[in-house]
This record gives C-alpha cells, sequence and structure tokens, in this order.
C-alpha cells in the first residue's frame, strides 16, 4: 500500500502537530477531535498551539487536512494514529484517562484491519494491556520536542516502534507511512521495550543535563567557564557533538518530570535502585532557584523597594507552555515586589503575582527597573542592544542565565552581568 | 517547606523557653511588636518532671501561638541522660497541647537532625542525626506532629552568634570573646570547617514572621552563607583592635563541611533580609564589649 489515508485522533499539540506533518509529507490525514469548538478553530485556520511553522505547513497544505469530530471518518482510514497531550500534575503523575478514552473510541470506530497506533507518551506495561484480539495496535514512541515538533516530525531521526511480536513484520499500510517520512531507521521492539526507550532517552537526557548544572555551578565558584569546558566535552566521541550540556533552570514542560516520576515509581514497585534519579529531580529543583538566590544576593536584600523587570514566561522560547516555567516560579516568590513582565506569546496574566505589570515591548519591561531578568531565551531577546538596556533600567544588574546576551557587551555598556557557569 | 496561612497578629503567644539566648532576643521583639505574650520558665513549669504537662495545658487558651524553645543545649551535654531529660519536656508539652489544642505551635529545633553525609542542606534534607542531642530534636519533631491538629511549624536552626549569648560554643561567640581576654583563638585543626552562623536578629525576626503567618511545615533557619572556622577566626582577630594568635591544632576528627540552601525561606518571606556576616559580628561587638 502506497498511499495510506492516516487519522489522528486529540487534536493537542502532539496530534495537531503530527497530522500537519503528515500532511505536509503528501498524506491524506483525517485530524479528528470529539471538541467541536476545537474543530470549528482548526477549520477556520486558526491553530492552538504556538510551533514554528505550523501555521504556514497547515495552511499549504489545508487540502489534504480534514479536521472532524466525527468518529465515522476513522473507518476510512488504514492507520488510526491516537496522540492526545497526556495531562501530568505536580509530581510527575500522568492522567490517562483521556487517552483510554481515545483509544476505545478508535478501537471500536475504526475498521479491524485497521492499524491503531499509540503515540501519547504511556507507562510501562499500557500497550500490552489494552491490547484487543484481532486487532492491531502498535505504540510508537513520539519524539515531540516543544518549539521543534513540526521539523522532528516531518524529519524523525529514528522511528521506535513497540509490538506484540517484534518478529512479525509490520503492516504495510503502517510501514508505508513511516517511510514516507524521508526513510528514518525503523527500530521494531517489543511493546515494554519500546515505552522504557522513551523513559531511557528522557533520562540521558536528564542526566546531561544535571551534570552541566553540577558542574557549572562549580565552575562560577572557582573562576571557570562552563562554556569553555562545553566543546572539549562535546569532542570526546563517548560524549558526542550533540549532548545535552548547556546548564539551566531545572527540567520542566512537563514530559521529563513524568518520565521521572514513573521511573521511580516502578522502580520503587518492583525494588530496583532509583538513587540516582532522586538526585536528577533534586538537582533539577535547586537550579530551578538559581535566578531568585542570585536576585536576592545582588538586588532584593540590598534595594529598597525593588523593581524588577521578567523577560520570558513560557518555559522555553518558541512555545506558549508554561508548564513548570522556571519564570512563572521565580514571579511567584516575587510577591511583595513591583514586577514588569514580557512575553512575545504568553500573556502577562499568566504570572503568579498580585500586581504584575503587563510591558508592552521588551524595553517597556525593563524601563525603571532595578534589575533585568531573562528566563526564556526567545531569539528576539538576543537583539536587545546593551545600550538601550542600561538606559532603560534604574539599576545595572542584568541576570541571564542562558547567556541570550553577550556577556562581553553587556559588561562594556556598563551593567553587572550574572549567567550561569560563570562568576 | 513552610506554607503560610494567614498574615495576621496571633491572639497571645505562650513562649516555654524565655530566658534563653533565642528566647530573650524573641520576646524583646514581639514586646516591641505590641504581641501579648505569656512567657514561662522553668521556676514556673520545670517541664521535665511528672505533672508538667497538667500544669501547662492549664495556662493555655485555644486562641494561643505555642513557641516551644526549651531545651538543654549542646553544651549542658549531649549525652543519653540531657537527651532523656529534653525528651520529658516534650512530652509534657505534647500532653499539654492533647489537653488543651491551641492555635499555632512553632518548634524550634536544630540542623542536629541533619548528618554530615550531605553537605548542602536543604528542607528536603534527609534527616540523619549523629548523636543524642540531634536524635532528641528529632525525636521532638514527631512527638509534635503526633499530637499538634493545628498548623505546626518546625525552624531547624544552624549555630547562631550575637550578643549575650550564654552558650559559648565553638565559634563567633566563643572566639570573639576569647580574642578580648586572652589574645588568642584556638581552632580544631587549622579551623578548616564550613559552617553557616545566623545572627540572634535574624532568627528572632524569622521567628516573627513564622508566627505572624501562621506558617506550617519546616524550615531550616540559617543565613545561607557558610565560613570556614579560619576565616571566622580571622575576621573576629583583625576587628579585635590588637593582637590576637589564631591557635591550630592537631586535627582530632575528620573534616566536615555544611552549607544550606536558604531559598526556601526566601520563598517563604520574600522581603526578608539577612544580616551579612560581618555587620552581625560588628553589631555583636559593640553590644558586648562597646
Amino acid at each position: 500500500m502506497l498511499d495510506p489515508k492516516v487519522a489522528f485522533v486529540g487534536m493537542t499539540h502532539l496530534g495537531l502537530n503530527s497530522a500537519v506533518a503528515g500532511a505536509g509529507r503528501g498524506f491524506s490525514m483525517v485530524c479528528f477531535d470529539t471538541d467541536v469548538a476545537l474543530i470549528e478553530r482548526l477549520n477556520a485556520g486558526i491553530m492552538p498551539v504556538v510551533e514554528p511553522d505550523l501555521d504556514a505547513l497547515a495552511a499549504k497544505h489545508r487540502d489534504r487536512l480534514t479536521f472532524t469530530a466525527d468518529p465515522a471518518y476513522l473507518r476510512t482510514c488504514d492507520v488510526v494514529y491516537v496522540a492526545p497531550d497526556v495531562a501530568t500534575d505536580d509530581q510527575g503523575g500522568s492522567d490517562l484517562s483521556v487517552l483510554d478514552r481515545l483509544l476505545s473510541l478508535a478501537f471500536d470506530c475504526a475498521r479491524d484491519d485497521a492499524v491503531i497506533v499509540v503515540l501519547s507518551q504511556v507507562p510501562p506495561g499500557y500497550s500490552r494491556a489494552h491490547q484487543r484480539p484481532g486487532r492491531h495496535l502498535i505504540y510508537q514512541v513520539e519524539t515531540l520536542i516543544f518549539g521543534q515538533a513540526v521539523a522532528r516530525a516531518l524529519n524523525p531521526e529514528r522511528t521506535i516502534i513497540g509490538v506484540a511480536s517484534p518478529n512479525d513484520p509490520l503492516p504495510a499500510a503502517y510501514k508505508a507511512y513511516l517511510d514516507g517520512h524521508g526513510n528514518p531507521p525503523l527500530l521494531t521492539m517489543r511493546y515494554e521495550s519500546a515505552e522504557l526507550a522513551k523513559i531511557s532517552i528522557n533520562c540521558c537526557l536528564v542526566a546531561s543535563v544535571s551534570v552541566a548544572n553540577t558542574l557549572a555551578e562549580l565552575c562560577a565558584k572557582i573562576g571557570a567557564d562552563w562554556s569553555e569546558i562545553v566543546p572539549a566535552l562535546k569532542l570526546d566521541r563517548r560524549i558526542g557533538p550533540y549532548s545535552y550540556l548547556t546548564p539551566g533552570l531545572g527540567i520542566s514542560g512537563g514530559n521529563l518530570e513524568r518520565d521521572l516520576a514513573t521511573l521511580v515509581r516502578f522502580a520503587d514497585e518492583r525494588g530496583t535502585h532509583a538513587g540516582v534519579v532522586r538526585a536528577w529531580i533534586d538537582n533539577s529543583r535547586y537550579a530551578k532557584d538559581w535566578a531568585l538566590r542570585t536576585l536576592h544576593q545582588v538586588v532584593l536584600d540590598l534595594v529598597k523597594q525593588p523593581c524588577i523587570a521578567v523577560l520570558g514566561l513560557a518555559y522555553k522560547q518558541d512555545t506558549h507552555s508554561t508548564k513548570n516555567s522556571p519564570s512563572l516560579a521565580l514571579i511567584g516568590s516575587l510577591g511583595p515586589f513591583d514586577v514588569a513582565v514580557y512575553d512575545p506569546v504568553v500573556p502577562a496574566t499568566a504570572a503568579p503575582h498580585p500586581q504584575v505589570r503587563a510591558a508592552s515591548s521588551e524595553l517597556d519591561c525593563m524601563r525603571g527597573a532595578d534589575a533585568l531578568v531573562i528566563m526564556t531565551s526567545w531569539g528576539q531577546f538576543k537583539t536587545l542592544a546593551p545600550a538601550a538596556i542600561k538606559a532603560a533600567l534604574r539599576g545595572d544588574v542584568v541576570i541571564d542565565p542562558h547567556r541570550v546576551l553577550d556577556p562581553a557587551a553587556v559588561r562594556a555598556a556598563g551593567l553587572r552581568y550574572f549567567t550561569l557557569g560563570t562568576s | 517547606m513552610l506554607i503560610n496561612q494567614t498574615a495576621v497578629l496571633p491572639e497571645r503567644v505562650v513562649i516555654l523557653g524565655s530566658r534563653g539566648f533565642v528566647g530573650r532576643a524573641t520576646v524583646d521583639l514581639l514586646r516591641d511588636r505590641g504581641i501579648p505574650l505569656l512567657t514561662i520558665t522553668s521556676d514556673e513549669i520545670d517541664l521535665s518532671v511528672a505533672g508538667a504537662g497538667d500544669k501547662l495545658a492549664e495556662r493555655l487558651l485555644p486562641g494561643d501561638a505555642v513557641l516551644l524553645l526549651s531545651a538543654l543545649t549542646p553544651d549542658k551535654g549531649r549525652d543519653i541522660a540531657t537527651a532523656q531529660k529534653n525528651l520529658r519536656i516534650g512530652e509534657a508539652v505534647a500532653a499539654a497541647l492533647i489537653a488543651r489544642p491551641v492555635a499555632h505551635v512553632v518548634y524550634f529545633s536544630s540542623d542536629a537532625v541533619y548528618g554530615f553525609d550531605t553537605t548542602q542542606i536543604s528542607e528536603s534534607t534527609a534527616v540523619a542525626p549523629t548523636d543524642c542531642y540531634g536524635g532528641m530534636h528529632l525525636m521532638r519533631e514527631l512527638m509534635l506532629k503526633s499530637v499538634v491538629k493545628a498548623p505546626l511549624a518546625i525552624l531547624r536552626c544552624t549555630a547562631v552568634y550575637g550578643a549575650g549569648d550564654t552558650h559559648n560554643s565553638y565559634g563567633p561567640n566563643r572566639f570573639r570573646r576569647q580574642a578580648y581576654k586572652e589574645g588568642r583563638i584556638p581552632l580544631g585543626g587549622q579551623g578548616e570547617e564550613t559552617r553557616d552562623h545566623i545572627y540572634i536578629h535574624d532568627v528572632a525576626h524569622l521567628v516573627l514572621e513564622v508566627l505572624m503567618h501562621k506558617s506550617a511545615g519546616l524550615l531550616n533557619l540559617a543565613s545561607g552563607c557558610s565560613i570556614t572556622f579560619w576565616d571566622l577566626a580571622t575576621k573576629i582577630a583583625e576587628a579585635a583592635g590588637k593582637p590576637v594568635e589564631i591557635a591550630p591544632s592537631p586535627r582530632g576528627a575528620p573534616i566536615t563541611y555544611r552549607h544550606f540552601d536558604v531559598t526556601g525561606t526566601m520563598k517563604a518571606f520574600p522581603a526578608f533580609v539577612f544580616t551579612p556576616l560581618d555587620r552581625g559580628l560588628a553589631e555583636a561587638r559593640a553590644a558586648e564589649l562597646g
């Protein structure tokens, strides 16, 4: 089968971006959701999530996208992906109820010969427990990265597939759809391995970031600069050029937190050692408060009635998501102080502060402030001129954990500059 | 983690242990703020003897906030007998709180509940007391947790310094007195250990914040700035105004380090400002020595 018809059930971040990418790859896509109002907005061209290239790609391939709330359309499809975002709580626990409901709907409404693919993130054991006799159920590891969702869905670096029996060939329609995404390597394995593979990938990422956070803090204490060390590490073949070695403000976004929580829960239940995972979680908690500690040290403990300007509310650039955002965590600890915020996408109402000022631009945000804190690495913040910052601020402190600005240029403008990984 | 419940003054604060170093500073501050107080000293009720719980209960009112500072401190002994006496105090207070529940309880515990395996301490650090004194504080925390239904705040305090300290423990207060009286500050080893020292003024103000917010949960009382005993002795010697010898000694015990992550305090009381060590030392010196 060279031209399978494919459906995505659940038009949240994962399902929508994946479906639009499928259209971009030339497939006819059914985009189903039970939310009629959401389908109406999608049919009007209004995307509910922010991702680079999403709107343009959806508009370009509009003729291949059928947005519908009618489950009868699923019977026309050879492959039905079930891909709602799985909500998480503050402890990283998953709420699988929506996925359960939509998976059941997909089984009931799709043809018996259709391949049902779970793309949402699930804990080990989920797929085998939800298999139905005589039906094709596949678990495919999602590789969505907020801010890169479309690019990664169009060109997956590899596809990890969980099946009931790894020795059986993949269904033709499903394989044709996967191959149609640039022929990525297909890694087929049993359900449980695939489910744990996703967690394994995220654990490796968190481990790398935890190493970076730990050593970056020490760098700042002993006069070293982590940014000078990173290139040496990336040239080590055992570490690699794409390794996650950028220090940050703790893990956020929800997905990594969920995987760590799942791993700890399974290890506790099965009696395996998870001390290092707990250490990563603790490292993340500590890293998240770096900006607050720095702000207290250089401004809040020294300036009476300080005013703080915060640029960025999203948990990272190119996304509207604020899940576990370090910026919101910081602002939530600045209750008694004057705070102004600006984010290109996220409204100021997301800031947990009793009287936050919603600024209209970056410079408006920092005008009259004692300190500028850049909490999200939006690309447009990189273009801020240090001289303009100096002119706008009342104080002279710039806290830029992600090194969005050029440290030398900021210091040359007469500002005191604080970032991760160096003193 | 500390959760603040309200931002109103307590109806009355009952202070157990009001004559100690922390007790006196807290009483002065609460009086200054006009907060009604009931101070109960060991002369009035010896909490370590049988029947003390009943006597204490008679003095309590439902709207009270009880601040438990009473404890025989390490300078009085870290032995089993001292720990047992401290536990009897805890038992009496617990019995009183069962008989006469109050609106808020604040227990002044110690960083001795932590071990030295973890050198950076936060409220999420696992407890691992290494002696009877630390074990006693942990047990008293558990006693109160098991009986107090009202908001309960546990404050684990590191070494406190300032004028008027009666304990004379190894640290700023003893060093200051040794520098002036003897012209010599003896150190264990080269004074390599790092410790956090919190100023008495800051301790009293944090206790006030906890009382005013009817806070519940756990908070470490520390400054967030650790210093080696060598550097601390050097600061005190340089400020003495006369030659002071800093005298290292052969090391008898392994070097240990302790640092505090005080973001818990920053989040609980964002406007609170710690007194820098240099200023605290100067104030203590001025108050004690003129």
